[in-house]
């Protein structure tokens, strides 16, 4: 065998019985799981295909659509929701354009591969892009599908400049994402706008999620660094605050916001309303546990990193902010978004303090007269089960791809 | 001075006071204690170090070689004695520090590049930060340097896509970036393959016939007695022996040293 004929690896490609045998019957035991559980997936799959395709009445979730996104939502003044979506747009687009241009540029700089195959682009965005075909297939009206499609081509456009984004105007890119999402939420609540106690369904349960994660992981970030200052008293203050809050089931500390909480505050200070107090628990909540996640990260930064950065004269602050919180952070991505998708997962609690949240409504929405007891509660937890599923399924997608390209895990 | 101490000439350790390259004192460190709980990691260290001085500090592992340095710039602190940088004594005052820090370099054994930056921004980091230079500016001067450590070509790459002998011309380099009146190397070839090591210490080599004031732990006794003004052997937290590279290792006179000469060459 000469050497110059082997210029490429030698092909790896097998025939397909080949391939069945080696993974699916290569053992008697492996060959037993398979005879048993291909059945048993098989079977599920065409059972829940066939609900969703042919069984399911889903009428129940044409009739109620806006009711499952918005809840009460006055119907008049839904165009302030189409307005702050298109803010939405431009914002995340933003920063997701940058995010992903500098993810990738760093991944070219350090030789990491790149190349997306066109399966990996259906499997990330894919399910999404179902989703929200299916619940255009539920609209009535062609107006949704018009603002839609205006608000996609937005957020496409909007991500293609981040990508083009000049160094001076990156750096005020966070900045401009958070007057964004300020602006957004105003644009509802604020110029007669409705107030939050009215919000309901996918709009709550939003509120609620993105609401806690743009307070709560700074803050967590700063009780993490808390923990490990050089003065006692930062450090038991931080130490406790997350122990409390990491030890205490987030029902009782809704609870406590709902019913507890007012008769602690003074007489004649103003009782925030129940949806204030909700985000407020989330977010204590939440930022205990990124404090916990960051603590893990700055662990895993040697002392060898401080030192350096010490021995060159850069202050403590700065050793910080440079230097060790960015490897750190970058560590935890994967712990970050398991956070994240499990903050938005967790909203779902706010049902029991009687707020109309995308969950709610599900149940509610059955007892309607043209529903009531016929079953329809497997249709509606059904749709807003896909719901859930397919935002954190994206979100994790999302992730992942970022962890490859900032060699989260190699060295 | 204390009274009671012997370091007058005529002892083994009396060339320690005695700074070489200008003949101005740089560094001067009096008496150095440093515990580590009840361990005793200095057991009164007194060492002067010239201007444009190349001082190699060589021993057995654990004698306090790295601590001693290492004590220079304040990753550690010393409990008793008194170091001063350069007319800055090092205090508890954190501006005394950064002060120091601001004009003291340092290498260390496993390079401590920063591996989320590319090699250029590891260089670039600290004149813009600490000394406040323009980025281009920082650029610049940071090409200057690798193109003197010879590695220009990696600017743009990640540390961990260079090899460790560059990796550690380019911490060097990084060290440099900061203009400082003195270089600490804490076993700098300790951690490389043979074949770097070379690499690396004639990089150091340069820097010291360019006037560097350097002082080097390293067990590489060929550099030591090439590129050292004076070598200082150390034991057990104290130093025993200090003198000219050809004297100590044609003639030494000391007991430990002589054994651990005999184990190193």
């Amino acid at each position: 065998m000469s050497a110059e004929t082997h210029v490429r690896p030698p092909s790896q490609r097998i025939d397909p019985a080949r391939w069945v045998k080696d993974n699916l019957f290569a053992t008697p035991l492996n060959a037993l799981l398979t005879l048993v559980f291909a059945p048993l997936m098989a079977t599920v799959t065409w059972r829940f295909g066939r609900f969703l395709a042919v069984d399911a009445r889903w009428e129940i979730v044409e009739t109620n659509l806006t009711l499952y996104v918005v809840g009460a939502f006055p119907r008049d003044q839904l165009w302030r929701l189409w307005l702050s979506l298109a803010i939405l747009a431009v914002v995340f687009g933003l920063v997701g354009g940058l995010v992903g241009a500098t993810a990738r540029e760093a991944a070219i700089a350090a030789g990491r591969d790149t190349a997306t195959t066109r399966w990996d682009r259906v499997a990330r965005l894919g399910p999404p892009a179902l989703l929200l075909l299916s619940l255009l297939g539920f609209a009535r009206t062609f107006t949704p599908f018009v603002l839609t499609a205006g608000i996609v081509a937005l957020g496409i456009a909007t991500s293609l400049l981040g990508r083009r984004l000049p160094g001076a105007i990156r750096r005020s890119v966070p900045l401009i994402a958070i007057v964004g999402v300020v602006v957004s939420l105003y644009a509802i609540s604020s110029f007669a706008g409705v107030p939050r106690d009215e919000w309901g369904g996918l709009l709550i349960t939003l509120y609620y999620t993105i609401g806690a994660l743009v307070i709560s992981y700074p803050l967590g970030i700063l009780f993490a660094l808390g923990r490990r200052s050089s003065l006692p008293m930062v450090r038991w203050v931080c130490s406790a605050y997350v122990e409390f809050f990491r030890g205490s089931p987030l029902i009782t500390l809704l609870f406590t916001g709902w019913l507890v909480l007012p008769f602690f505050l003074p007489a004649d200070f103003p009782t925030p309303t129940l949806v204030t107090r909700a985000l407020i628990i989330f977010i204590l909540f939440t930022s205990a546990y990124v404090a916990e996640i960051v603590r893990g990260g700055l662990q895993a930064v040697g002392r060898g990193q401080w030192e350096a950065a010490q021995a060159l004269g850069l202050s403590p602050w700065k050793q910080t902010r440079l230097i060790v919180l960015p490897q750190a952070l970058r560590a935890v991505i994967p712990g970050l978004v398991g956070q994240a998708i499990s903050l938005f997962k967790d909203t779902t609690l706010v049902l029991i303090i009687g707020q109309q949240d995308l969950l709610a409504i599900a149940q509610n929405v059955t007892k309607q007269d043209a529903f009531l007891g016929q079953g329809y509660i497997i249709e509606s937890l059904v749709f807003v089960g896909i719901v859930y599923w397919v935002a954190s399924y994206w979100l994790s997608k999302e992730s992942q791809r970022l962890e490859v390209r900032l060699g989260v895990g190699q060295r | 001075m204390d009274e009671g101490r012997t370091t007058d000439a005529t002892s083994l350790t009396g060339k320690a006071l005695q700074a070489g390259g200008t003949g101005e004192v740089m560094i001067e460190i009096t008496n150095v204690e440093k515990w580590y709980g009840d361990f005793q990691a200095l057991t009164g260290v007194d060492l002067v170090v010239g201007r444009q001085e190349t001082v190699v500090v060589a021993g057995p592992s654990g004698s306090g070689k790295s601590t001693l340095i290492r004590c220079i710039n304040r990753l550690e602190q010393h409990d008793r004695g008194r170091i001063i940088v350069d007319g800055t004594e090092l205090s508890d005052d954190l501006k005394d520090i950064q002060e120091i820090r601001r004009e003291t370099g340092m290498v260390f054994q496993s390079f401590n590049l920063f591996p989320h930056l590319t090699i250029l921004e590891n260089i670039t980091l600290a004149p813009r930060h600490v000394r406040r230079k323009a980025r281009k500016e920082a650029e610049e001067s940071a090409m200057q340097l690798l193109e003197r450590v010879r590695i220009p070509e990696q600017a743009h790459k990640f540390p961990g896509q260079l090899s460790g002998g560059q990796q550690q011309r380019a911490a060097i380099a990084r060290s440099l970036a900061m203009e400082p009146k003195v270089m600490l190397f804490d076993e700098p070839t300790s951690a490389l393959d043979p074949e770097m090591i070379k690499e690396v210490l004639d990089t150091m080599e340069e820097l010291a016939e360019s006037g560097m004031t350097m002082i080097c732990v390293t067990h590489e006794m060929g550099f030591a007695r090439h590129v050292a003004d004076r070598v200082v052997f150390m034991s057990d937290g104290a130093i025993v022996e200090v003198d000219d590279p050809e004297s100590i290792f044609a003639n030494p006179k000391e007991e430990r040293t002589k054994l651990f000469l005999s184990q190193v060459l």
